[in-house]
């Protein structure tokens, strides 16, 4: 309710009067020539860019016009990597949603003084470098590390889990879930908690009070929470090749090889269109999930 | 009232809660262990930091990292306040076309980013290095920028311009002497978020860099590929104290804010 009200508010406030429309505009200047001379001028080069021919001893983009980078697309060398990505980065989004959804909902359901701090916690290992939080896993999982140790004392016969798919999906959903986290929170704040309470009165169980209740409301935070670790997922390059050895790329390495080691800038360019055409096609998804469920809470 | 699954559910949290720190506690106790190799631990050290120190290839990473997050940082801050600031200011038409704009960066995947970067350069002739490398952390570190001022405008109590205004303040004195003022803290925030985002990123300096223009991150990448060594946790841990000096300097309450703006 707040959340929706105050900008308005501000709006009004801020806008007072209506005058100096035009430095408005000025002042938005820099922003629109950024977006459109950074953004969306370099995308449409690469939608190009991805009918392109390239030339097989020099690489680059030579021009014209041809379906055969889509269609190369198809060979299995390329459809394994893009199957394998596609799953991992379902596999990720779930496994964030039900972690981050257990953690919003705790921190949603802590006394008000405790939210911050808890949040806190949250938001410490998110803006800690990337590079750091991945690599540390290769202390913890990899030989002689502290994982090993720990299950040789408890009597099991365990090696160094680096390079592993276990290794890679661990990362990940370490990478994201933070980000999982906080637009369910955000969405569960809202939630007045004499709901649960009139939930339980009615009779209804845990599941219940959640199926009912928690998901329904806070569901415009889980459709961000998806799309906000599968997307994201399919771009990653330095997990796959510090944890998984760079035996199982992604999508994302593939799009660095080919851009940076074999130039085969048309055959990359249609691989970032198929990365594209997927996001586009999960926020469609999402949205239209969105729809339905707000449609069925008003019928 | 609470159910045996309520209470499931809470120890699964503190559970995740310390799956979160386990990385982060190894990192900053690896960094001093005395050992060559990184798994074996034999007793404490603060070698790795002086070596760290007189590794002159990395200082010269983390100088470039520093000014390219400086620039980028400051670029982005200027033109995201103007851009806060025109979309909840005045009066322009187009408001949530304009706002859905500066966000694209968010939603479309940074590797889609980077190659369209890539190839828009040297179709323009521009050679990679400290301008383009730049230039790209802009568009990344822009959204950001935007929406942290947007949120503290947002935020404002709506009588504070118009007292100005009826004390015969003009439009700029009321900027100057009172929202100005008053959005500073915004303003520091956006600018260590842009400074921070563009500090650790990967993935648009790979397609970004050029001869010289190594950061920080894509030298720790191109070291982990041969394996980890006692000194990069040393890193780690200056880069984990950095990351909490920069939370305490936004504060809790603006970060609170920002993450309920970003939604």
């Amino acid at each position: 309710m707040s959340a929706s009200t105050a900008p308005a508010q501000a709006g009004r406030a801020l806008r007072a009067p209506a005058r100096g429309t035009l430095l408005g505009y000025l002042m938005l200047l820099p922003a629109v020539a950024v977006i459109v001379l950074l953004v969306i001028v370099p995308m449409a080069v690469i939608a190009r860019q991805s009918f392109a021919l390239s030339d097989p001893l020099l690489g680059g983009d030579v021009g014209g016009f041809t379906w055969a980078n889509y269609t190369k697309l198809l060979d299995p060398v390329y459809a394994k990597t893009m199957g394998y990505s596609l799953a991992m980065a379902a596999l990720n989004a779930v496994v964030c949603l039900v972690v981050g959804y257990a953690v919003a909902f705790y921190i949603a359901t802590r006394p008000a003084s405790r939210q911050p701090v808890l949040l806190m916690l949250v938001i410490i290992p998110f803006l800690t470098d990337f590079l750091v939080r991945s690599f540390a896993w290769i202390t913890l999982l990899g030989s002689g590390g502290p994982y090993v140790k720990l299950a040789r004392l408890l009597g099991f016969d365990a090696s160094s889990l680096v390079p592993s798919q276990f290794a890679v999906v661990m990362s990940l959903l370490y990478a994201f879930l933070p980000v999982a986290v906080f637009p369910i929170y955000a969405a569960m704040r809202s939630i007045d908690p004499s709901l649960r309470e009139a939930a339980a009165d009615l009779g209804a169980g845990w599941w219940q009070t959640h199926r009912r209740v928690y998901i329904p409301l806070s569901a415009s935070g889980i459709g961000s929470s998806v799309m906000l670790t599968f997307v994201p997922t399919l771009g990653v390059f330095v997990i796959p090749v510090l944890l998984g050895g760079g035996k199982d790329p992604l999508v994302g390495n593939l799009i660095v090889t080919l851009f940076t080691e074999f130039r085969n800038e048309p055959l990359g360019a249609a691989m970032s269109m198929v990365v594209l055409i997927l996001m586009l096609l999960s926020v469609a998804v999402v949205a239209g999930l969105l729809r339905l469920l707000s449609n069925r809470k008003a019928a | 009232m609470d159910t045996v699954m309520d209470r499931v559910v809470s120890w699964f949290a503190r559970l995740v809660f310390v799956f979160l720190y386990i990385p982060i506690i190894a990192v900053v106790v690896y960094s001093f262990n005395a050992s060559e190799v990184s798994y074996r631990f034999t007793g404490l050290t603060t070698r790795w930091y002086g070596e760290l120190f007189h590794d002159e290839r990395l200082l010269e990473t983390l100088r470039t990292s520093a000014i390219v997050g400086l620039l980028a940082g400051l670029a982005a801050t200027a033109i995201g306040f103007l851009t806060a600031f025109a979309l909840v200011r005045y009066r322009v038409r187009g408001r949530a076309f304009f706002l859905g704009a500066i966000l694209i960066p968010l939603i479309v995947p940074e590797i889609v980013l980077g190659v369209s970067l890539l190839t828009i350069f040297s179709t323009a002739g521009i050679p990679n290095g400290l301008l383009t490398m730049v230039l790209g952390h802009i568009v990344i570190t822009l959204p950001l920028a935007t929406l942290v001022p947007m949120g503290a405008m947002a935020a404002l109590d709506p009588s504070l311009s118009e007292a100005a205004t009826d004390l015969g303040a003009t439009g700029w004195i009321t900027f100057r002497r009172v929202l100005f003022p008053l959005l500073r803290p915004s303003i520091l925030a956006a600018f260590l978020l842009s400074f921070t985002t563009s500090f650790s990123n990967i993935v648009i300096s790979t397609f970004t860099s050029g001869v010289g223009t190594t950061t920080l991150p894509l030298r720790i990448y191109s070291t982990l590929k041969t394996g980890l060594t006692p000194e990069l946790n040393a890193l780690g841990t200056l880069l984990v104290l950095f990351t909490l000096l920069v939370i305490a300097l936004v504060g809790v309450q603006q970060m609170r804010r920002i993450l309920a703006s970003t939604n």
